[in-house]
């Protein structure tokens, strides 16, 4: 089991932002953490990424406590890319990629040939190889996330952590972001466990889906059994049902949204 | 699909902007040394420098203008180093050795040295600015600044050591020493005050090769000190918990970068006195001339250090005249427009 924790509980100060929350995950497999603004998905992220500390339960690589390992021992087998990451002025992509072989070339050794070409695989796999010398200030923002995940892909960690990696994307480049994940699992094997808001894409990429509210898990399992189970209205608060739309695909969750358009428009 | 114009830049050689860094700060120090309030012949510079030339030109040249030059860059180069550590870590581009308390901290120590000082010595006398102990300044100078270094450092510590909070802490810590020391020097002020006045405006007068010895092991040790830290210093310029799922011990690369910088300022400053703007300026120049190569920043600034200094105080000696500029004053004078300048590029 590559990356499992149960019984995780964060607290930041008195506020608990994550209780009970449990996860057993494949290898090779998407796990889609969506709930509502707040509802702890972040925070569970940072906790399976060893960044916070949880006040209870304990997070496993491969069945090793993560509090147990170093930081680069760490992040040779896990990389986390939180929401709107910030990088260095002036900084360039491939400068900002070479950052993910830290873990493996530490403070001493040089780049080898390994080195390189996993920089120019990751360049190349989130389509980015003509922008290497682009300083990151000059891209567009699908751009930019696309270079971030490149950046954490080069790390060659199985498990992945996306934290948001389509917010305030358009909807070309959420295809790609989406692609990208679902090309890692299939061709590389790597975990990959991502918070994410749209639900239909949650439910088109992720094997399985956790559902939180309030800190507290409320559902963990098979996109399908999320349709049926009628939560996603009830923890969002909205109005809306899942409809489906052929016999061998996964219904789409469409809202009522409560103003409806006349035909008047404004001045 | 976006259509970029696909540039493949070769790679830039590297070699010809430090080799050309170089051959600045070598010039800068020639210069320095043939320039003077007192003329002296070029043949008989050359002579001196080859060991010959007349006892005269041999005492200015070698134990006036030489010390003072070394002196000079060595302190540069720690300026240099200190601002550009402290500009990455704490992710703030205007941090110099003021931000950790140093200066402020070096500041307070030497006032108060140099009001005690002269009881301890002689009780009952009313001092004498010959009477005071000068070789004990920089050691004394470079104490304070660390110890303000460290109490910004553990009070940073305790809540979650950050570049926000070390920063926030540094200058809180650093007004009040700063404040102290003033007060100090207001209340009880007497022949000492022109020692003080002229350490505070940072000077390179009369520094001799004593000065230049104590520099330079902890110039040395930094120097070979920064090549394990460079890759540590690209990652903490991320925000913490990037640089840490990159795989970095981030307390403890922070923690030695804060030491390495505090310890470079401190020993500096113990020695010129807080020298204004050299820590803020330099690491701004270097990425100017570096542009978009920060694997040569370093070595960059470390060259401009030496050559800001040197050139600053010769500017500073032949000003004056008789009444030379103090080397602070210069590189605040000069230093101010530059920083405009700088700061107007950035978009």
């Amino acid at each position: 089991m590559p990356l499992a924790c149960s019984q995780l509980t964060v607290a930041y100060g008195r506020r608990i932002a994550l209780q009970d929350f449990g996860l057993a995950l494949a290898p090779g497999e998407v796990r889609g953490l969506i709930g509502p603004n707040g509802s702890g998905k972040s925070t569970a992220l940072q906790a399976l990424a060893g960044l916070v500390r949880p006040q209870a339960g304990a997070v496993t690589i491969g069945g090793e406590p993560v509090a147990a390992l170093g930081r680069r021992a760490l992040a040779r087998r896990l990389a986390y890319l939180p929401q709107q990451p910030a990088a260095p002025d002036g900084m360039t992509v491939e400068q900002l990629v070479r950052q993910g072989r830290f873990a493996h070339v530490g403070l001493f050794r040089s780049f080898g040939r390994h080195d390189r070409a996993v920089v120019d695989w990751a360049l190349e796999s989130t389509g980015l190889a003509d922008f290497a010398d682009r300083s990151l200030r000059e891209l567009s923002g699908g751009e930019r996330q696309r270079a971030w995940i490149s950046a954490a892909i080069a790390q060659e960690a199985t498990i992945l952590l996306l934290d948001e990696p389509t917010s305030f994307l358009d909807i070309g480049y959420q295809v790609e972001v989406l692609d990208l994940v679902h090309r890692l699992s299939q061709e590389r094997g790597v975990t990959i466990v991502m918070s994410i808001h749209d639900i239909n894409q949650a439910m088109a990429v992720c094997d399985r889906i956790s559902l939180l509210e309030k800190g507290r898990p409320v559902f963990d399992g098979l996109p399908a059994d999320l349709a049926a189970s009628g939560l996603v209205e009830q923890v969002f608060k909205v109005r809306g049902s899942f409809v489906p739309l052929a016999s061998d695909a996964l219904p789409h969750f469409d809202v009522e949204l409560a103003r409806r358009r006349t035909g008047v428009s404004a001045a | 699909m976006s259509t970029a114009v696909v540039e493949t830049r070769p790679r830039r050689n590297p070699v010809p902007l430090l080799v050309s860094c170089g051959l600045l700060a070598v010039g800068a120090v020639l210069l320095a040394v043939f320039l003077g309030v007192v003329a002296i012949a070029p043949a008989e510079i050359v002579a001196v420098l080859t060991g010959k030339g007349s006892g005269e030109a041999r005492s200015i040249i070698l134990d006036i203008r030489l010390p003072r030059i070394v002196t000079g860059v060595l302190a540069g180069i720690h300026f240099a180093i200190a601002g550009l550590l402290l500009q990455a870590i704490t992710r703030n581009p205007l941090a110099d050795p003021s931000v950790m308390g140093v200066s402020q901290g070096a500041t307070l120590g030497v006032t108060l040295f140099l009001l005690f000082s002269v009881y301890l010595n002689d009780p009952g006398s009313t001092a004498r600015v010959t009477a005071l102990p000068l070789e004990w300044l920089p050691a004394v100078g470079m104490l304070g600044g660390l110890l303000a270094g460290a109490f910004i450092y553990l009070l940073a510590f305790r809540r979650d050591l950050g570049p926000l909070r070390v920063t926030l802490c540094g200058v809180a810590v650093g007004s009040i020493l700063h404040a102290l020391a003033i007060g100090l020097i207001a209340g009880w002020g007497s022949a000492r005050i022109d020692v003080l006045l002229e350490w505070l405006a940072g000077s390179l007068y009369a520094r001799s090769w004593d000065h230049a010895l104590f520099l330079a092991p902890f110039t040395v040790a930094g120097l070979l000190a920064l090549y394990p830290l460079r890759r540590a210093l690209d990652l903490l310029q991320f925000d913490p918990a990037v640089a840490r799922s990159f795989g970095l011990s981030y307390r403890l690369h922070f923690s030695l970068a804060l030491l390495l910088a505090c310890g470079l300022a401190a020993s500096a400053v113990g020695v010129v006195g807080p020298i204004v703007f050299v820590g803020l300026i330099v690491p701004h120049l270097a990425r100017t001339v570096t542009r978009g190569r920060p694997a040569l920043v370093l070595p960059a600034a470390i060259a401009l250090g030496a050559i800001v200094v040197t050139l600053a105080d010769l500017v500073g000696r032949l000003a004056g005249r008789a009444d030379e500029i103090p080397i602070g004053v210069v590189t605040a004078i000069c230093g101010a427009p530059v920083l405009i300048a700088l700061l107007r590029r950035v978009p």
